[in-house]
């Protein structure tokens, strides 16, 4: 491991009673400064990760590090991570100032420093002259900075939001994206961000960790996530996109839909069954003499920046397309791509060996579409 | 709309008719200088002087407010503790099986509990008196407190809890500086209602007081027993003043409660 390191899991597990755990064998390796996200639906496991890295939830089996410091018979209140709470989780019965300085008096420090503190830290999420307000008095947007301020003012070296921004209308939400990661900018620390949005997580993070039933589907770089998806679950949960079931006939040539294609995958073995990702914003309308696909349109949905259309090809395969230009219902139209539009995945693979198969691509100086 | 509860409107009338017209009347006759609870001859307070005068009664006042107060403070303090231990039981059957011992000894009659404090002092050898009343109003007491408090533990969200482990807070801290403070309505509530309950028990104390230590409930009854006498309306006219304002008391720290869970602004 590196010094950068920060968190480590090494093969954790988290059950409950006899239940199925509900984080199956975890390793992973987190490194300071940087915006990581946990991905997933609910029930995935993601705030089960975050409680334990906070030391609110124990570890079934397998070892947690901070700092390089086994930290499984650590208590939360001693260790140098906090949390942005869900719901904010803020003190009702105190105001501003006492809700942000709760940490530091626990701690008891001298009233001088806590005033300088606290200041800063309000200053820093720019509620300088709320000090003195209810928590009942502020709006939900205020209240998210109240909860980030008070666990900033601690000067933790890893900062965990757990969906802090479910709680906020769209416009409020994509502000605090802009602010939370211009924050983990300014701080220098490590942000773990949990959330299910995908959106979100591709907005803000550095890192995005997609987690599916109590395991680590993939993790990467938001566009490797988007662009190379490893699987059926993760093609699907991140952003739209169109799986058909396919055959990689040989190196850089694929089969679906009943025609062959030319496309940028290779390590396959020979005609071996795959399934083929194509994002609906790769799509392009043209006609039917054009098209690599024949679709029948079946129906169309505004959606602001894009029409969504949806049709069907003629073997009766459902093709969602994302295009500024209107399609006419029940007209058949040409959808066109290029090979790199197309993304293959093998079924079953594990991340080690995408991440290798990948690799190797590389190794022989390959170009790939990204 | 307003002739359909005109009825019901009637109805609840005549019903707090019935149930307060004893107690004015009483209440009425306390300033009659005829003496008697009929032909209402004057306007006097002499009933007041002379229960005012009357020293024993002022001690059995005193005796009556120290057992009230003591009692619903210790019961406080032990109503608290139950609620924290029942409010931390995990499993749901388990929670409510002490939740249900808990209400029982509310409902159950006064009788019962005052004879089977009688059985259980002699049996031990605590002898009848100050102790045996304190004591067994203790034990009335604390179910209500706990039935006070615990709505207001589970109102606060365990994230509370989690937060302030997450800022550093030792288990102490965070009961004095979180549960404590959040569920503090609640106490107060409890400690009224604890009060009430001590200072008009009759029964329980009947059963379990010894000579020489008596209430003022048991007390009125021996005087009722007695003779008519306009102490008596005096002296429970004061009580239902008292007990009034207790009432108003735990209304507005009620009202205070009432305010939006998770938002109320408390200082």
């Amino acid at each position: 491991m590196s010094t950068s390191t920060i968190i480590r899991f090494e093969n954790v597990t988290k059950q409950y009673d006899n239940d199925a755990a509900v984080l199956d064998n975890v390793s992973f390796e987190m490194e300071r400064g940087k915006f990581y996200t946990l991905l997933g639906p609910s029930g995935c496991g993601k705030t089960t990760i975050l409680r334990l890295i906070s030391g609110l939830v124990e570890a079934s089996h397998g070892k947690i590090y901070i700092n390089d410091k086994l930290v499984n018979d650590v208590p939360a209140n001693k260790r140098q991570v906090n949390t942005v709470f869900q719901d904010y989780a803020l003190f009702p019965h105190l105001n501003v100032f006492e809700n942000v300085a709760f940490g530091l008096r626990v701690k008891k420090l001298k009233n001088a420093d806590i005033q300088k503190k606290v200041q800063e830290a309000l200053r820093f999420v720019n509620l300088e002259a709320y000090e003195n307000r209810e928590i009942s008095e502020m709006s939900g947007g205020q209240r998210q900075r109240v909860a980030i301020a008070r666990a900033i003012v601690n000067e933790p070296e890893v900062l965990l939001l757990d969906e802090p921004l479910s709680a906020l209308d769209l416009k409020l939400r994509t502000e605090m994206q802009y602010e939370l990661r211009e924050l983990q900018r300014r701080l220098g620390i490590t942000f773990v961000f949990v959330t299910h949005d995908q959106e979100e997580a591709l907005a803000m993070s550095d890192e995005i960790f997609v987690i599916n039933k109590g395991k680590i589907q993939q993790r990467g770089v938001p566009t490797d996530i988007y662009d190379e998806p490893i699987n059926r679950f993760v093609a699907d949960f991140i952003g739209e996109s169109n799986i058909i079931q396919g055959k990689m006939l040989r190196d850089f040539v694929v089969q679906f839909d009943g025609k062959e294609f030319e496309c940028v995958d290779q390590g396959f073995n020979p005609n071996e069954s795959v399934e083929v990702v194509i994002r609906p914003e790769d799509l392009e309308i043209t006609t039917k003499e054009k098209g690599h696909l024949k679709v029948k349109v079946d129906s169309q949905l505004f959606r602001g920046v894009h029409y969504e259309i949806c049709g069907y090809d003629e073997n009766g395969n459902e093709w969602i397309v994302h295009s500024t230009k209107k399609a006419v219902v029940g007209e058949e139209i040409g959808l066109y791509f290029e090979p790199e539009a197309i993304h293959v995945m093998r079924l079953g693979e594990t991340e080690e060996e995408f991440d290798a198969r990948l690799e190797a691509y590389d190794d022989q100086g390959v170009e790939n579409g990204n | 709309m307003k002739k359909k509860f005109k009825l019901s409107n009637l109805y609840l009338v005549v019903i707090f008719i019935i149930l307060y017209v004893p107690i004015f009347y009483l209440m009425f006759y306390s300033f009659n200088s005829g003496g008697k609870m009929y032909d209402f001859e004057g306007f006097t307070l002499d009933w007041y002087k002379e229960l005012f005068q009357d020293s024993r009664l002022l001690i059995i006042v005193l005796n009556t407010i120290i057992i009230a107060l003591l009692s619903a403070g210790i019961s406080t303090v032990l109503g608290i503790s139950g609620a924290i231990a029942i409010w931390y039981v995990r499993k749901v059957y388990a929670k409510n099986f002490l939740l249900s011992l808990n209400n029982v000894l509310i409902v159950s009659p006064d009788v019962i509990i005052g004879a089977s404090f009688l059985i259980l002092f002699t049996f031990v050898g605590i002898k009848l008196g100050f102790t045996s009343v304190l004591l067994s109003h203790i034990a009335f007491n604390v179910p209500i407190v706990v039935l006070m408090v615990l709505p207001k533990l589970q109102e606060m969200g365990a994230s509370l809890i989690d937060a302030a482990r997450d800022l550093g807070a030792s288990r102490w801290d965070v009961l004095s500086k979180v549960v404590l403070p959040y569920i503090t309505p609640g106490i107060f509530a409890g400690f009224f209602m604890a009060l009430t309950y001590s200072l008009d028990d009759f029964a329980v104390t009947f059963f379990v007081t010894g000579n020489g230590f008596t209430t003022l409930s048991v007390e009125i009854y021996s005087l009722a027993r007695r003779g008519i006498s306009l102490n008596i309306n005096a002296l429970s006219t004061l009580l239902f003043v008292f007990t009034l304002l207790l009432v108003v008391g735990y209304y507005f720290i009620t009202k205070r409660n009432a305010r939006p869970i998770g938002l109320g602004a408390r200082k």
